[in-house]
């Protein structure tokens, strides 16, 4: 890569062994990625053949396991449709090695943003504390943080699949609104592009709804059809809701949802999936189960993981 | 799906402590002075169970749904016919506020409506209000006649507090909520059994970002040779501009500690407490 003072393969061969990355060669690649991702639409436009994953959450092991039943990049092509940090042990690890791997193939890797790629929801759910205790002090986080303001908010495959890390917006019926959104920034509470990548379908409804908690939508089977009408597409492929069987199909195949952390939090023995798009722009869902590197590496990693006999009052 | 066979052996006293449970196991239990206590860990349930959870509560269970989930204590041998406390999801999410009447809303969900009805004034049609940060006062599920009656006795924690070999121990989630990204509501139920006597914590524990923290406990202890069983259940609540001033400044760890229920149960006030007593 030019202009990038890091040897890209060192660094990824270094991250598939789980090594850290020191500070400023981070600083290095997510500065660069910036500048890769300021060049992408809000609505990248590629080719199958793609592989699709959906959320990771720090999952490293689960994400190797990806590679390994996939294949690697950039045999493979990638599409990620968000959520690579917090709740799992190696969120750092996880994001570094889709970086790295996104500066050294940009062509071959996508990363879309999820509502976990933001400043707000990271200091909660886990992936600051993880910077903050990998690295002692919090710059590390500020680099990815930083650069997740960057990352685009859709990607259409073949001209016919509309993928996305949560789902529809009442705002957005046409694509192009969704060109116009200016989305270098946190993720707002409200608009376009929060519903993006927070609203979850419901299947027993046709329009939209307000959710019970006072913020965010749900969308019907109307509101899918009509959009895939209007913007000519087949199928809307998201991410963002747990499954147990890794993966689920809703309104007549119209939207699939793909779920790719197995075991997710390391509890829940939940299955995971990636969707294969092939050639001819079939869909395939591969169904895999957690990585056995799971067992050996969480118990001494993680202190919310009381499997421990303990003395609780 | 696949899942992991049943232990066949379980795990001897002296080797407890160094063997981890499964993520995933079949169920186990152990008997002790005709009490019989049982745990499950079976995966989140699947979308036909969700399916079948839903229409029999009428709201929509947590993103993280252990309903095949037990934690169970009964009394076996006895002449008058058995005895049980059992711990599982559905019933505890039946408890669960189904109304909306006293429904929490996000830090944010004022300034959220507020900017959405210059927009989509068309869309009104709320998905039905419930308790979405799914607090409930579960106590437990009994079956048996005997019936608990309230006390003056507390449970004894200089007992508790003295280390007697634990002969088994579990800890076991029932649901967890992210409350989409507010903060997070969890219920789980912890176990352990000591030669003489044993101790349940059921605690239910929940953060809503920038509004409240809240903590629901319900400990079962019993005391084998008697037959003694008592239940108490504490509330405990505080909202969060209080709770945040009490933590120390220079913890740097904070958002840890707030994913901590255990540790959060240390800063939160005591709201109300009661006890009962059951002899079998």
């Amino acid at each position: 890569m030019p202009g990038l003072p890091v040897d890209l393969d060192a660094c990824i061969e270094r991250l598939y062994k789980r090594e850290l990355l020191a500070e400023p060669v981070i600083e290095a690649i997510c500065a660069k990625t910036k500048e890769l991702l300021m060049r992408e639409s809000n609505v990248v436009h590629i080719l199958s053949p793609v592989t699709v994953v959906g959320d990771i959450h720090g999952q490293f092991y689960d994400l190797l396991e990806i590679f390994r039943i996939g294949g690697f990049c950039p045999d493979t092509n990638y599409l990620f449709l968000g959520d690579y940090v917090d709740r799992g042990l190696f969120s750092v690890e996880t994001i570094s090695l889709l970086v790295c791997l996104k500066l050294r193939y940009p062509n071959r890797v996508h990363l879309i943003r999820g509502n976990h790629e933001s400043r707000g929801v990271t200091q909660s759910y886990g992936f600051y504390t993880e910077c903050a205790r990998k690295y002692g002090s919090a710059n590390v986080w500020h680099h990815f943080t930083d650069m997740f303001d960057f990352l685009t908010l859709s990607v259409v495959i073949n001209n016919d699949i509309f993928c996305v890390h949560g789902g529809l917006s009442p705002s957005i019926h046409s694509i192009d609104q969704i060109k116009i959104i200016d989305r270098f920034r946190e993720i707002p509470h409200e608009g376009p592009m929060a519903d993006l990548v927070w609203s979850d379908p419901d299947a027993e409804r046709d329009e939209f709804a307000l959710s019970p908690r006072g913020a965010g939508y749900t969308f019907g089977a109307q509101v899918v059809k009509k959009f895939l009408e209007i913007n000519n597409f087949s199928h809307i492929l998201r991410a963002h809701q747990l499954c147990q069987e890794g993966y689920q199909v809703l309104y007549d195949d119209r939207l699939s949802t793909v779920w790719s952390a197995p075991n997710y939090c390391y509890r829940c023995g939940n299955l995971a999936s990636v969707l294969e798009v092939d050639d001819a722009g079939s869909r395939f869902f591969n169904v895999f189960d957690q990585a056995p590197e799971n067992a050996e590496n969480r118990v001494d990693q993680q202190p919310v993981e009381k499997a421990q006999v303990e003395y609780f009052l | 799906m696949s899942m992991l066979p049943p232990p066949t052996t379980l795990p001897t006293p002296q080797n407890m402590a160094t063997v981890l449970p499964t993520v995933v196991d079949g169920g186990k239990s152990i008997t002790v002075s005709s009490f019989k206590i049982t745990t499950r860990k079976l995966p989140i349930l699947n979308a036909q169970e969700i399916d079948a959870m839903t229409e029999k509560l009428g709201i929509a269970p947590p993103e993280m749904i252990f309903g095949n989930n037990i934690v169970s204590i009964e009394k076996i041998g006895s002449e008058e016919g058995g005895w049980k406390i059992e711990f599982n999801a559905l019933d505890a999410l039946d408890l669960v506020d189904k109304t909306g009447s006293d429904m929490l809303k996000v830090a944010y969900s004022a300034a959220w409506q507020k900017q959405r009805e210059k927009m989509h004034e068309g869309i009104k049609e709320v998905v039905k209000p419930f308790d979405w940060t799914y607090s409930t006062n579960y106590q437990g599920s009994i079956t048996g006649t005997k019936e608990f009656t309230p006390t003056t006795d507390q449970i004894p924690l200089d007992k508790l507090r003295r280390q007697d070999p634990i002969l088994f121990f579990d800890d076991v989630m029932l649901y967890e909520d992210e409350l989409a990204d507010n903060g997070m509501s969890i219920l789980s139920v912890k176990i352990r059994v000591m030669p003489a006597r044993l101790l349940l914590l059921a605690r239910f524990y929940m953060r809503l970002d920038d509004v409240v923290f809240r903590i629901r406990d319900t400990r079962v202890f019993v005391e084998f040779a008697e037959g003694v069983v008592l239940r108490e259940y504490q509330e405990k609540e505080d909202s969060y501009e209080n709770v945040k001033k009490k933590f120390p400044p220079w913890r740097d760890d904070i958002p840890a500690i707030m994913r901590d229920p255990n540790q959060m149960a240390e800063y939160l006030p005591l709201k109300s407490v009661k006890v009962e007593k059951l002899v079998l």
